[in-house]
């Protein structure tokens, strides 16, 4: 069972985060304003969390269990990867010597 | 936010804020509710003891019974900030030895859903009406009243007197009931 939660993909790219966090506020915000109108008519506030906690669960299946659309559609452009043979003997003494300067 | 702990972590810390903020909104709309009903209290009958009084010292004292209706309709009151009412009937008079006494008769509490309109007759006190003293005998003027604490979901506890009390004066001898 747990294979299938972890096929999930779950991962999410810079932009993708900024719109599920924009998605959530906005659905959790719209069914507080909705629940609270709703409570203040019928008097009762009951009704009031139970909206409020239905846009949780939503925005929970939204933003949690992202659809395929959302991630990976901006990915970071990465710097290429440096060629080994040059790169890598000059930087090692450098950062060596940078530790000991900032120890 | 790239992992699902950390976006549900703060999809969770958001949806409490906004219920504290929608609770505070709550209180808001409820927190200046005028919340006094007119009350009818009535006795019919009053009857009074003088015997040992087991909560106190040694010494006799003052023992009433009182037999009473109460018709009140407490609809109004009950809004979505209310959870419940503590009702209590509440005898008030002065005496030689104090200048104010307050004795509880009876309460009850009445639940938001429950029936609201009182309509209880021939009712006998809950609690025991000891005097601290021998001052309930041909006491001139004892005042009954109906008050009510208001339990809300968010915000102040008042406590709201009934408009409405009866004041009786109690019989000159014991054992001899009286009635109205």
């Amino acid at each position: 069972m747990l294979s299938v939660f972890k096929s999930i993909p779950t991962h999410m790219d810079y932009k993708g985060q900024k719109l599920a966090e924009q998605i959530f506020q906005g659905i959790i915000l719209i069914s507080a304003v909705i629940g609270f109108v709703y409570g203040l008519i019928i008097q009762q506030f009951g009704w009031t969390v139970y909206i409020v906690l239905a846009g949780f669960a939503v925005s929970c299946l939204v933003t949690l269990f992202i659809p395929p659309c959302k991630h990976l559609r901006n990915p970071l452009p990465w710097q290429p990867v440096a060629p080994e043979a040059s790169g890598e003997p000059t930087q090692k003494p450098q950062e060596s010597i940078k530790r000991k300067k900032h120890k | 936010m790239n992992t699902v702990l950390s976006r549900a972590n703060s999809l969770f810390a958001f949806s409490l804020s906004v219920m504290a903020a929608l609770t505070f909104g709550c209180f808001v709309t409820t927190a200046f509710k005028d919340r006094r009903v007119s009350v009818d209290i009535h006795v019919s009958k009053v009857m009074l003891k003088n015997v040992d009084d087991f909560t106190g010292p040694r010494e006799r004292s003052d023992l009433g019974f009182i037999t009473f209706d109460i018709s009140a309709d407490l609809e109004p009151i009950f809004d979505w900030n209310v959870k419940q009412l503590f009702l209590y009937l509440s005898a008030e008079y002065a005496t030689k030895s104090n200048s104010l006494n307050q004795v509880v008769l009876w309460d009850r509490i009445i639940l938001r859903g429950e029936n609201t309109k009182l309509n209880l007759r021939d009712m006998k006190s809950k609690y025991f009406f000891f005097d601290d003293g021998n001052g309930l005998r041909a006491n001139k003027n004892i005042t009954l009243t109906l008050s009510w604490n208001v339990i809300p979901n968010a915000g102040i506890l008042p406590l709201v007197a009934g408009s409405g009390h009866v004041s009786l004066p109690f019989p000159e001898q014991y054992e001899a009931t009286k009635s109205y």
